[in-house]
């Protein structure tokens, strides 16, 4: 009997099935899902009306689905090892008409010093590669690229860059493809 | 969407396929817009920290740990990109565009106002109104906490934890306390409706 197997099978696909003991882990945790997601009229009222006041705006949804292509996955990846606007550094931090940012980035054998100096609008960035040598940088701004050269003393600058999240690529011009190092993103 | 389901669409991804990328942006996104909005920091600041958690885990999607519990990673990685920012406060927030959207009288994101002034006379828009208000009015933690338990889909604890830097044990009892504070808000702003109507026009 086809329809009967049919049934039988959607029965048990479904989280009505209570008998069996296979049963065992999904009941456990529709149990923990009722007892976390159990709530009031009020918090559903507030969703929709979350929803309805302040949606994920498009463009973002279209930006967050665009992050998947600045995947770098040639590139070595640099952490973010310092930032002046967490990390405390007195002297790093400068206030005034332009606010002044210091971040380092690290990775195996390479350091990237930047300094980011904002205007209300826009940025301007100096950078150090350390050891000291010449490099194509590729500044990456989430939307655009914009590439510049790090000379043989490793500096390099840019600007005006718009605000917003930031990453470098750094492929050093005596080295061999596939060394190329990318920094963290990190919004300035 | 189980543990497993999501470990799975990471592991996909990883490999390079857009479709399972793009359903952890559906499935996510709320969750992360929910982190960056619970957080009061500008508009413009919160896109910026929006996108910024989409370009690290595009960065970081084959380093996860734990691919089943991405939307923890994903609420962690935007909690802490709010905090820096929140720090740096590099852009000016106009005083009262925070209690403006609170209002939903500007909503500078939504190319579609129109659909939603449309959908607005739809729904009881006296009642959300002054719901929103009241939710924008509620101490800095609760609004944090709600407004990521709110998001859509709903979180779990453990990402709410996660999102709002706080054990899942006590989320409850927050949550609690935080909802008994709305509604008192909301009883007692009967008269304000009249203002905030006036204030409208």
């Amino acid at each position: 009997m086809p329809l009967l197997s049919l049934m039988r099978v959607s029965k048990y696909d479904g989280r009505a099935t209570v008998h069996g003991d296979r049963d065992e882990s999904e009941l456990d945790e529709s149990e923990l899902d009722e007892s976390e997601l159990h709530e009031s009229e009020l918090e559903k009222e507030l969703r929709r009306a979350a929803a309805h006041f302040d949606p994920v705006p498009r463009e973002l949804l279209q930006a967050a689905a665009n992050a998947f292509d600045w995947r770098a996955i040639d590139a070595e990846l640099a952490e973010l090892v310092f930032d002046s606007l967490v990390d405390h550094d007195e002297l790093a931090l400068v206030r005034g008409p332009l606010d002044r940012r210091l971040l380092s980035f690290h990775a195996g054998g390479m350091t990237i010093d930047l300094e980011v100096t904002s205007t209300s609008t826009s940025c301007g960035l100096v950078g150090q590669l350390v050891p000291p040598q010449q490099a194509s940088v590729e500044i990456r701004t989430g939307t655009d690229v914009i590439t510049v050269e790090a000379d043989e003393l490793g500096r390099f600058s840019a600007g005006p860059v718009p605000k917003g999240p930031l990453s470098l690529r750094c492929a050093a011009a005596r080295a061999g493809p596939g060394t190329a190092v990318v920094t963290e993103w990190v919004p300035i | 969407m189980t543990d497993k389901d999501v470990g799975d669409l990471v592991r996909a991804a990883v490999l390079g396929d857009r479709a399972s990328w793009d359903a952890l942006v559906q499935r996510y996104s709320g969750l992360v817009w929910s982190v960056t909005r619970g957080y009061r920091i500008g508009s413009a600041d919160a896109a910026d920290v929006f996108q910024t958690t989409w370009l690290r885990l595009a960065e970081h999607l084959d380093r996860i740990d734990k691919p089943g519990q991405l939307g923890a990673w994903l609420a962690t990685t935007a909690r802490h990109e709010a905090l820096r920012v929140a720090r740096g406060a590099t852009r000016t927030v106009p005083s009262d565009e925070e209690t403006l959207v609170a209002l939903g009288q500007v909503d500078d994101y939504s190319p579609e106002q129109a659909v939603l002034d449309a959908e607005q006379a739809r729904l009881n828009s006296d009642r959300a109104a002054r719901l929103w208000h009241a939710f924008g009015q509620l101490p800095a933690r609760c609004r944090e906490l709600l407004r990521i338990l709110i998001a859509s889909p709903p979180p779990s604890y453990a990402e709410v934890a996660a999102a709002v830097g706080m054990p899942v044990g006590s989320i409850g009892p927050t949550r609690a306390r935080c909802l008994r504070r709305l509604r008192e808000r909301l009883a007692g702003e009967v008269s304000d409706a009249a203002t905030v109507a006036h204030e409208s026009e």
